[in-house]
């Protein structure tokens, strides 16, 4: 019975985390001086959120994306994921390439580049002795 | 779906028209998308060994009578 609650609810956590996203532009915007824009992120983020729930009942492949139990729809999230960390080392390494080639230190790409790159290794040495 | 030097054929769309069942009855027992039946059925998407199993016991088969690797 546990395990069916725990299912149940599985597709709420990708809105959820949208929610707290806009809670944290908001408290970001309000320190900044700007709560009129905060309100206006979370807004949009609560807005998000809920186009997310609605569209689960009228596709099958959002609710495949929010709940995970069609194994087909997670391995295109997989995939789609990588493409996209692909994409991002990309504009990463292009970034890094022309601010040292302008002199400059190359940061922050320098930094996203090396947490990606140890992140990679880590999680590569990981998933081979979980075999 | 290309593995190595075979193919995976399979069944399916046979057993689950014998049945006289939708892809999404089929989908709807199997707990996955119609999506994922249609991808099947097409040759389009090579299930699981976990899912492969479920489908050949809902048709009280085994794995190898619906599921068919053809080596190039």
């Amino acid at each position: 019975m546990q395990t069916t609650i725990k299912t149940s609810r599985k597709y709420l956590a990708t809105p959820i985390f949208g929610v707290a996203m806009g809670v944290a532009y908001l408290v970001a915007l309000s320190v900044a001086g700007q709560p009129v824009w905060g309100v206006l992120a979370l807004a949009v983020m609560v807005a998000f959120s809920g186009a997310l729930l609605l569209a689960r009942r009228r596709s099958e492949t959002v609710k495949g994306l929010l709940d995970h139990r069609d194994e087909r729809i997670s391995a295109i999230d997989l995939r789609a994921t990588a493409i996209t960390a692909l994409a991002l080392i990309a504009v990463i390494l292009v970034a890094f390439v022309v601010q040292i080639a302008r002199g400059q230190s190359g940061w922050p790409y320098s930094m996203l580049g090396f947490v990606g790159g140890v992140t990679y290794v880590v999680t590569v040495i990981c998933l081979r002795i979980r075999g | 779906m290309t593995l190595g030097a075979s193919q995976v054929r399979n069944d399916v769309r046979e057993r689950r028209v014998a049945k006289g069942l939708s892809q999404a009855d089929l989908a709807q027992r199997l707990d996955v998308s119609r999506q994922t039946i249609n991808s099947i059925e097409t040759d389009r998407y090579t299930p699981s060994l976990p899912l492969a199993i479920a489908i050949a016991r809902f048709f009280g088969m085994t794995v190898e009578e619906i599921f068919h690797a053809d080596h190039n």
